[in-house]
């Protein structure tokens, strides 16, 4: 199987977020992921697309499944991978964001995934290295893999995108998954609309691409295709942003009656980790109408693509 | 040691004199102002013929910060000086935010002595408001004043505490010295790194609303009311903070506004792909309120511009946004500034003088800033039409965090006089 010789056309060096991909970008990135798919379904998962490539993970802010994720995709491909984890409280004063970059990029890798804690670290790492850097979260920023695995999730299960009414609901304020989704399933032509607690709905969100921002989750639910709750968290919960997660999930919980508000083959989705009983109901969660799992699954393939555009370029 | 310049351009915002003539100093004061003159003077040793360039009194400038005593690798007085009368300034009040803070007054007189014997402008210390800066007890204000300190600041970050402020502004108040103050609620900035709004959302920035800088002025403005204490909102960045003032004023306070050059300069959209050399506080606002901003300056509002510098080496600012240090390298670059607006804006040479000259210097009661007989001779002259290009490499401050860096600027001091002494001359960079 030789992939390099029906190499598309992906005009990117990086991938920090969604901005500056276009409708054929993403598309691109899509289809090769569909491939993807059908590969890691069979047996022998493995490719050579990387080989002899280096792919190292780095992750300033702990991580277990984007982490595992990207790795997987890096070994399927055939790259070397090394994990490194520093937890932020790890890094020793005086040794900058920068200086790392610049320690790693000595030892010649073809990719870094990096996630970190702020927003635009990725961005700042991306300037002094040579390989391509592939965000996998910054700060309340993006989280790129993230939008377009959710985006190929709704492409796989409704057929298209385009035209769909996708309701996000949850803390949009802190989320850099809302952020990335909204973006490319507004480049793919769907109505994003966004839902949340006054205190959690940040002004400018039609500037991300949502067609509307709400803070009535019933109303939102109204004729939904796809219904994505983000994760409510926690550690926010002291600055006075809601009153209680009871109050939170009467309000905002997605429950069997609310979901019935949507269309009947509404489809849920969820980035994980879930809190069950605060945002979604088991019920819901592990339910017909949930793709959960199946996110989980495309994550792997659109990280495969992603390296694949990035870093398995014509030799 | 007298010196003559002829056939220059003078411009004196205190007079409003916009007339070709000639000055003539002597023992480092202005002697003779004469209109229309275009020949030197009789009695000078040294004359210069300006060739019909701009001359006006030296700038005024009452924010700067350096790293002496204690953080010497941001910047030194004698660097900071150095980059000053590069940029026209002849006069700079150094804030209290050093190593340790100024807020005793040998302290103070460290300060006056370090510049005397190694700085070509003239420093001048601000004192402490609070012991440490920390907001708890009140500093040796009087003991300052004493020895020499023209104003006093909580430096970056206000009292926090409106009982303990209003102690000291009655204090202040009772002395007669002036209070400068940053109108910012802490606890509604909070963590915030950029203007607050869409943008920032966007970015996944932390926002500083404009909010918190009115509630900073409403609350400082009716302190400095109760009390009768001078106060200086400092570096106000929308024209409502003006507006705030404005009515106080109105009501008899004694409160004057300062604002920094860039802020007329740049907007929120500058700090772009998350350049930290464009973080500063207040940050850079929407575009509307840069609009505003200027034309509040055009109406005469705002007293004083200040350069805000604030030298922040590579280490602070090498990092992700959220992390890199506040502020901005300014001293050469106020000038420029001002005259982007009499370049592109509505302003008269003379109203873009008047805020960086006579009227800081009126503020502080300092007989500088101004072309008029038998006070200092700080002057500069410049050629207000001369284009450059700002390239931090250039700049000769220590620190060199420039949110101009890269940008194309029209207007270039070629002479700088300190008491009649020439501490500066434009040399072009091959």
């Amino acid at each position: 199987m030789n992939d390099k010789t029906d190499f598309p056309i992906f005009p990117h060096r990086h991938l920090l977020g969604m901005a500056g991909l276009s409708y054929p970008d993403i598309q691109t990135l899509l289809d090769r992921a569909d491939a993807d798919v059908d590969v890691s379904r069979q047996q022998e998962k493995k490719k050579s697309v990387l080989r002899g490539r280096t792919q190292i993970n780095l992750f300033f802010e702990a991580s277990t499944r984007t982490q595992a994720s990207f790795e997987l995709a890096g070994k399927r491909l055939g790259a070397d991978v090394m994990n490194m984890s520093v937890a932020s409280s790890s890094v020793k004063k005086g040794e900058t964001l920068i200086d790392t970059a610049m320690t790693l990029n000595a030892m010649k890798p073809d990719a870094l995934i990096v996630r970190h804690s702020a927003s635009g670290g990725p961005k700042l790492l991306s300037r002094k290295v040579d390989c391509a850097v592939i965000n996998a979260g910054d700060g309340t920023h993006q989280h790129p893999t993230q939008g377009l695995l959710d985006t190929l999730t709704i492409r796989r299960t409704k057929g298209s995108i385009e035209g769909l009414k996708i309701v996000i609901c949850g803390d949009i304020a802190h989320s850099r998954v809302a952020r990335s989704t909204t973006q490319a399933l507004h480049i793919m032509g769907a109505e994003v609309h966004l839902c949340a607690p006054r205190t959690l709905l940040p002004a400018g969100t039609e500037t991300w691409g949502a067609a509307n921002a709400t803070t009535n989750f019933d109303k939102a639910l109204k004729g939904a295709d796809i219904v994505m709750m983000l994760r409510l968290q926690m550690e926010r919960m002291d600055g006075a942003f809601l009153p209680s997660r009871r109050e939170y999930f009467s309000f905002f919980g997605l429950t069997k009656e609310r979901l019935a508000l949507a269309k009947p083959d509404a489809t849920v989705m969820h980035p994980g980790p879930m809190n069950r009983g605060i945002e979604i109901e088991s019920a819901i969660a592990d339910g017909e109408q949930s793709v959960i799992t199946q996110q989980v699954e495309m994550g792997v393939a659109v990280r495969e693509a992603v390296l694949h555009l990035l870093a398995g370029g014509r030799t | 040691m007298s010196l003559s310049i002829y056939n220059a351009r003078l411009l004196d915002p205190a007079s409003g004199i916009d007339e070709t003539g000639a000055i003539f100093v002597d023992r480092g004061k202005f002697k003779e102002i004469s209109i229309g003159q275009t020949t030197a003077h009789p009695d000078a040793k040294t004359t210069i013929d300006a060739g019909g360039l701009c001359l006006s009194p030296g700038l005024v400038d009452l924010r700067v910060k350096t790293g002496e005593p204690g953080v010497e690798q941001k910047e030194t007085l004698a660097t900071a000086s150095r980059s000053a009368v590069a940029g026209g300034i002849t006069s700079f009040v150094v804030m209290p935010d050093t190593k340790p803070v100024i807020d005793d007054m040998a302290l103070v007189r460290f300060i006056t002595e370090r510049a005397k014997s190694s700085a070509s402008a003239r420093v001048y210390p601000a004192g402490a408001l609070t012991t440490g800066l920390e907001g708890d007890a009140m500093a040796e204000i009087g003991l300052m004043a004493q020895s020499g300190a023209v104003v006093f600041t909580n430096g970056d970050l206000p009292v926090a505490n409106a009982s303990i402020l209003k102690r000291v502004m009655a204090y202040s108040a009772s002395l007669g010295v002036t209070i400068m103050s940053r109108p910012d609620e802490r606890a509604l900035a909070g963590s915030g790194v950029m203007n607050a709004g869409q943008l920032a959302g966007r970015m996944g920035l932390s926002g500083i609303p404009v909010e918190a800088e009115w509630i900073g002025a409403m609350r400082d403005t009716a302190l400095a009311e109760a009390t009768g204490c001078t106060l200086i909102l400092d570096q106000v960045s929308t024209a409502r903070t003006v507006e705030i003032a404005k009515a106080a004023r109105a009501r008899g306070a004694k409160v004057f506004t300062t604002a920094a050059a860039h802020s007329f300069f740049f907007n929120e959209l500058d700090v772009g792909d998350y350049l930290t050399y464009c973080k500063v506080n207040p940050p850079f606002r929407d575009e509307e309120t840069r609009l505003g901003l200027i034309e509040a300056l055009k109406r005469g509002e705002i007293d004083a511009v200040v350069s805000a510098h604030d030298p922040q080496p590579p280490e602070e600012k090498r990092l992700p946004f959220g992390e890199a240090a506040f502020g901005a390298a300014g001293l050469e670059t106020v000038l420029p500034a001002m005259l982007s607006l009499v370049h592109d804006g509505p302003l008269s040479l003379l109203e873009a003088l008047a805020p960086v000259t006579c009227r800081p210097a009126d503020i502080l009661g300092l007989p500088q800033g101004r072309l008029a007989e038998n006070t200092p001779a700080d002057l500069i002259l410049f050629d207000p039409g001369k284009p450059w290009l700002c390239e931090r490499e250039h700049l000769r401050s220590r620190s060199t965090n420039s949110p101009f860096d890269g940008r194309r600027l029209q207007g270039r001091v070629l002479k700088t006089f300190v008491g009649g002494d020439e501490v500066f001359t434009y040399e072009s960079i091959a």
